[in-house]
C-alpha cells in the first residue's frame, strides 16, 4: 500500500509541475537558509572537551580592581577572565588536582641551523607539562618535558605533527635543535595533530584560531622576556614595580595567564575550593584581592557559554532563519491546499469506491512527504552553497565551521520533512473530508 | 461601485487559504522589518569613516629571528629606505596596526593620582611624527610631534610621555567644553601629558568597539621583539609600493620574517562579521520576498481557476475585463492589507525581542512604513499576471455546463 502511495504522489506531482516546483523550492528554500544558519551555530556551539567535561575545569580569581568593573563590562562583578603571573605561581605548587596547566598564547621566529628553510613566525603556546594529558593530545614521537622545566628555564619544544613535516620532513625528530626567536630549542616530543573547533581551553583569543604549532614550558619567562601574544589587561598603578623591569611585570596584578585544573572527585573539588578560599583569604590579609571574595571554577561546556561563542549576531539569525522556515511551511500549506483541492474529484472518485477517509488522508500526508525529502535533498544543496557563501564572506573566520557532516545533512533532510508533514496536515484533512456525492455528480 | 460585499463573501467562504496568506505576509512583514534594521545599523557602521587613507596604505610587521637584535636601529634604516621609494608618501612606525583587531588601550583622567572610578579609555599608539602623512590623516589643532620629543623605550620602563595627539573625539570626551588644546591627562600617575595637537579622525584598533574613535598618539618607539610600520603610498600607487616595499626590506635583511598586508584588508577582515550578517540578512530578505511572491501567484492562480465559472457568468453578464482583473487585485489587497495589519503588530513584538534580548537597534516607524509599502507593492505585482489572465476567461465558459 505504502509504495502504491508514493508512485500515486509522484504520479500526481508530475501531474502539476508548476504547482510542485513551486513547494518544493519552498521547501528547499526554507530548510536551505536554516541549516546554513544552523550548521554555522551547531559548529560554534560544539565542545572537543565533552569527554572530560565533569573533571576538567577552568580556573578565574577575582583579583580585579574593587573600584570599576573588569574591562568596562556591563556587569560589574564579572571576573577576569585570566590570572596573574604571581597567582598562577602559588597554584602551580598546590597537589590538589590531578593535573593542572597554566598557559597562554606566544609567538616566535622559527629557524634551523644549515636549512634552507625560510624563517617563519611560529604560534607557540608557552604552559606547563599536563597541558598535554589533561587536554587529552597524544604523542606521536617522545612525551612532554619533565616537572622542573615548569619552574627552571630549559629550553624544550613540543612540536605539532604538521610543524614537524615542514620542519623534519615527518621523521621522528626528538632531540633535533630548532631556534626560537633565535634561541636554540630541543625538540622532546611530537605531537598529533590538535585544532579543537572552538578551542575551548583558549577562548580569548579567537575561539575559531588554530591551536599552535609548538608548545615551550612555563619556566621560560624570565630567560626570554615573554610577554603574552594574547590579552594582557591591568588595572593598577604599581609604583613601587617601576624600574624593577620584566621582574616587575611578572609581579604585577596584570592578568594574561589561563588557568585549568583536573580534579576528578567532588571531595576533591572540595578540598581545591577550600584552597582556593584559604588562598584569597591570606592575600587579602596583604592587602590584595580588595573585592569580595570570589573565585571561578567552570566546566568546559559553562566555558564556551560564559565567554560568548555562539554571538547575539548568531542567535538573532538563528531564530530569524527558524522564522523563515516557518513562512515557507506557511506558503506550502497554501500551495498544498490549491493543489489537493484540484485534485479533489479524483479523491472523491476513490472514495466512492471504497477508500477511507483514512486512507485518503494518508495517502495525501505521503505526498507531502515527498515534497518534504525532495526539497530536503535540494536543502542540502543550497545550504552548501550557502555555506561556501558565508565562508568566503567570513574572511578566515568561518573556514573549520562552515561545513556540514553527516548530522546536520540528515538534520536537513527531517527538518524538510517534519515541515512539509506538517504543512500537509490541513490540507489532507481538509481533502479527506469532502463530500464525494458533490464531484460524481458533474462527472 | 468597489463590490465589496461580494467580496467579503467570496473571502468568508475561501477563508483559509486568503488567511494563509495574511499570515505568510505578517511574518515577511516582522521577519523583513527587523531584518533590515539591522542591515541599515551595519551599512552605517561599515560607513562610518576611518579617519585615514585606508586605500593607499600598506602594513608591514616583521619579527627578527636573532635574539639580539637592534630594533631602534633596524627601524631607523628600513624607514629611511622605505621613504625613498618612488610612490611613497611617507611611512612610520607604529606599536599596533591601525583597525587591525590588535591594539592597546589606557584610561585617562583629568587629574594626577586618580583611581579607575572616573577614567576614560582610548587607544594608545606609540609612533613617529611622520604617521600624520603616513595615515593620511588631518591635523585640525595645535601642532605635530617634534624629532626631538621621540623617545625610545623599553616595554619594563614604566614611560610616560610628556605630549600626546588625540583624536578630536577623544578630546570632546576628556574636555567637553572644546578647550582641550594644551590642557593635561593623566594615566593615573602623577606625570602630566600635554596635549599638543588633535587630529580630525582615527577609528583606533578595534572597529566594533563602542568606544572606537578614542585614541591618543604618543611619540615614541617600544623596544620590544617586533616592528611594525604603516606606509602610505600615492593614490594608484599602493599595490606596486607594496611590492617594492616587501623586495627592498628583504634585501636589506633576509633574516627577518615579514608580513605585509594592505589596510583595505585589515578593514575587510575587521568588518567582516558586520559585512556577514548584512549579506546574510539582505539574502534572507530578498529570498522571502520572492516566495511569497510566488506563493501569491500560485494561489491567486488556483483561485481563479476554481472561479472561472463564476467569472464567466459575471462576464456574460456584462462586467469588463478591467472590472474582473480589479476584483481580484482588489481582493489581494484586502487580504495583504490585513497581513501587513498583524505583521506591523508583530514586527514590534519581534523587534521588542531583539532589542531586549539582543540589544539590537529599535525598528523605526518608517522603516516599517517603507517594508509595508514594497510588500504591498509586490503582492499587487504577484496577483497582477493572475488577475490579467482571469479577465481572459471568456463568457462562453459559463454557459458550456451549467
Amino acid at each position: 500500500m505504502f509504495g502504491y502511495y508514493i508512485s500515486l504522489a509522484l504520479r500526481s506531482l508530475r501531474g502539476t509541475p508548476v504547482l510542485s516546483a513551486l513547494m518544493v523550492a519552498a521547501i528547499a528554500v526554507g530548510v536551505g537558509a536554516s541549516m546554513t544558519v544552523l550548521t554555522l551555530n551547531y559548529m560554534m556551539s560544539q565542545n572537543a572537551l565533552a569527554h572530560k567535561d565533569q573533571v576538567l575545569y577552568a580556573v578565574q580569581l577575582d583579583s580585579w580592581d574593587p573600584n570599576s568593573s573588569y574591562r568596562g563590562d556591563r556587569n560589574p562583578t564579572r571576573m577576569p577572565w585570566e590570572l596573574t603571573y604571581q597567582d598562577t605561581q602559588v597554584l602551580l605548587r598546590s597537589d590538589i588536582p590531578s593535573r593542572q596547566v597554566a598557559m597562554h598564547r606566544w609567538g616566535a621566529t622559527v629557524t634551523q641551523d644549515d636549512s634552507e628553510l625560510r624563517p617563519f613566525i611560529g604560534q607557540v603556546r608557552v604552559t606547563t607539562r599536563d597541558f598535554f594529558a589533561l587536554f587529552d593530545v597524544s604523542f606521536l614521537y617522545g612525551g612532554t618535558w619533565e616537572k622542573n622545566s615548569d619552574n627552571n628555564s630549559i629550553q624544550q619544544v613540543v612540536i605539532t605533527q604538521r610543524t614537524n613535516e615542514k620542519l623534519f620532513g615527518g621523521e621522528n625528530s626528538v632531540g633535533r635543535t630548532i631556534n626560537l626567536n633565535g634561541n636554540p630549542f630541543t625538540v622532546i616530543g611530537v605531537i598529533e595533530n590538535w585544532n579543537p573547533v572552538p578551542k575551548v581551553h583558549d577562548l580569548n583569543n579567537g575561539a575559531f584560531n588554530d591551536s599552535e604549532a609548538l608548545y615551550i614550558p612555563f619556566g621560560l619567562h624570565r630567560k626570554l622576556g615573554i610577554y603574552s601574544w594574547g590579552n594582557t589587561n591591568s588595572w593598577k598603578h604599581e609604583k613601587e614595580l617601576e624600574g624593577r623591569g620584566y621582574e616587575g611585570f611578572l609581579q604585577s596584578e596584570m592578568v594574561w595567564i589561563q588557568y585549568w585544573v583536573e580534579l576528578e572527585s567532588d571531595e576533591q573539588k572540595q578540598r581545591y575550593e577550600d584552597f582556593l578560599s584559604g588562598y584569597i583569604r591570606e592575600q587579602k590579609a596583604q592587602g590584595r584581592f580588595e573585592r569580595p571574595l570570589k573565585f571561578g571554577l567552570t566546566r568546559p561546556s559553562e566555558w564556551l557559554v560564559v565567554n560568548q561563542v555562539l554571538r547575539d549576531d548568531n542567535r538573532i539569525l538563528g531564530w530569524l532563519s527558524l522564522a523563515f522556515l516557518l513562512v515557507c511551511v506557511v506558503n506550502a500549506v497554501a500551495l498544498l491546499l490549491a493543489k489537493f483541492l484540484r485534485k479533489a474529484p479524483e479523491a472523491g472518485v476513490r472514495r466512492a469506491l471504497g477508500a477511507s477517509r483514512k486512507s485518503i488522508f494518508t495517502q495525501h500526508l505521503i505526498e507531502s512527504a515527498c515534497i518534504g525529502i525532495i526539497g530536503g535533498l535540494l536543502g542540502i544543496l543550497l545550504s552548501t552553497l550557502g555555506l561556501v557563501a558565508v565562508k568566503s564572506l567570513a574572511m578566515g573566520f568561518a573556514d573549520r565551521i562552515a561545513h556540514m557532516d553527516w548530522v546536520m545533512m540528515f538534520a536537513a533532510v527531517g527538518l524538510a520533512v517534519v515541515a512539509s508533514l506538517l504543512a500537509g496536515i490541513y490540507p489532507a484533512w481538509r481533502i479527506s473530508h469532502t463530500n464525494p456525492s458533490i464531484y460524481l455528480k458533474t462527472q | 461601485m468597489f463590490e465589496l460585499k461580494p467580496m467579503l463573501s467570496a473571502l468568508w467562504r475561501n477563508k483559509v487559504a486568503a488567511l494563509l496568506i495574511a499570515v505568510q505576509l505578517a511574518l515577511t512583514l516582522a521577519i523583513v522589518g527587523n531584518a533590515s534594521v539591522i542591515v541599515d545599523d551595519r551599512q552605517d557602521r561599515i560607513a562610518r569613516p576611518t579617519g585615514m587613507a585606508v586605500e593607499d596604505i600598506v602594513s608591514v610587521t616583521f619579527h627578527p629571528t636573532n635574539s639580539d637584535f637592534d630594533l631602534s636601529g633596524a627601524v631607523q634604516a628600513d624607514l629611511d629606505m622605505i621613504r625613498r621609494i618612488p610612490g611613497v608618501i611617507n611611512a612610520t612606525h607604529t606599536s599596533h596596526i591601525p583597525i587591525s583587531g590588535s591594539g592597546s588601550s589606557s584610561d585617562f583622567y583629568r587629574e594626577p593620582n586618580q583611581n579607575s572610578l572616573d577614567g576614560e579609555t582610548a587607544n594608545i599608539y606609540y609612533t613617529g611624527p611622520e604617521f600624520i602623512e603616513a595615515l593620511g590623516i588631518k591635523l585640525i589643532a595645535g601642532r605635530n610631534f617634534t624629532p626631538a620629543e621621540m623617545k625610545i623605550f623599553n616595554p619594563d620602563d614604566h614611560y610616560t610621555s610628556p605630549v600626546t595627539i588625540v583624536t578630536q573625539q577623544f578630546a570632546d570626551v576628556m574636555f567637553p567644553d572644546g578647550n582641550a588644546l594644551g590642557q593635561f591627562l593623566y594615566t593615573g600617575k602623577n606625570d602630566p601629558i600635554e596635549i599638543v595637537g588633535i587630529v580630525e579622525r582615527h577609528l583606533g584598533a578595534w572597529v566594533t568597539w563602542p568606544l572606537a574613535g578614542n585614541v591618543a598618539f604618543y611619540p615614541a618607539l617600544m623596544d620590544i621583539s617586533f616592528g611594525r610600520y604603516v606606509i602610505r603610498a600615492e593614490p594608484g600607487k599602493r599595490d606596486q609600493v607594496l611590492k617594492q616595499v616587501e623586495e627592498k626590506l628583504a634585501q636589506r635583511d633576509s633574516q627577518r620574517v615579514i608580513h605585509i598586508k594592505t589596510l583595505s584588508e585589515e578593514f575587510d577582515e575587521g568588518y567582516a562579521k558586520d559585512n556577514l550578517m548584512v549579506k546574510v540578512l539582505s539574502a534572507v530578505i530578498a529570498m522571502l520576498t520572492f516566495i511569497i511572491a510566488l506563493g501569491i501567484v500560485g494561489l491567486t492562480f488556483f483561485w481563479i481557476n476554481q472561479r472561472r465559472k463564476q467569472i464567466g457568468v459575471r462576464r456574460a453578464l456584462g462586467a469588463t475585463r478591467a472590472n474582473i482583473s480589479r476584483y481580484f487585485l482588489l481582493e489581494n489587497c484586502l487580504i495583504a492589507g490585513t497581513g501587513i495589519a498583524i505583521g506591523m503588530a508583530a514586527a514590534q513584538i519581534g523587534n521588542h525581542f531583539m532589542v531586549s534580548n539582543f540589544s539590537q537597534p529599535a525598528l523605526p516607524l518608517s522603516v516599517m512604513l517603507a517594508c509595508s509599502l514594497i510588500l504591498l507593492a509586490v503582492s499587487l505585482a504577484a496577483a497582477l499576471v493572475p488577475a490579467l489572465r482571469a479577465a481572459n476567461i471568456s463568457p462562453a465558459t459559463a454557459t458550456r455546463s451549467v
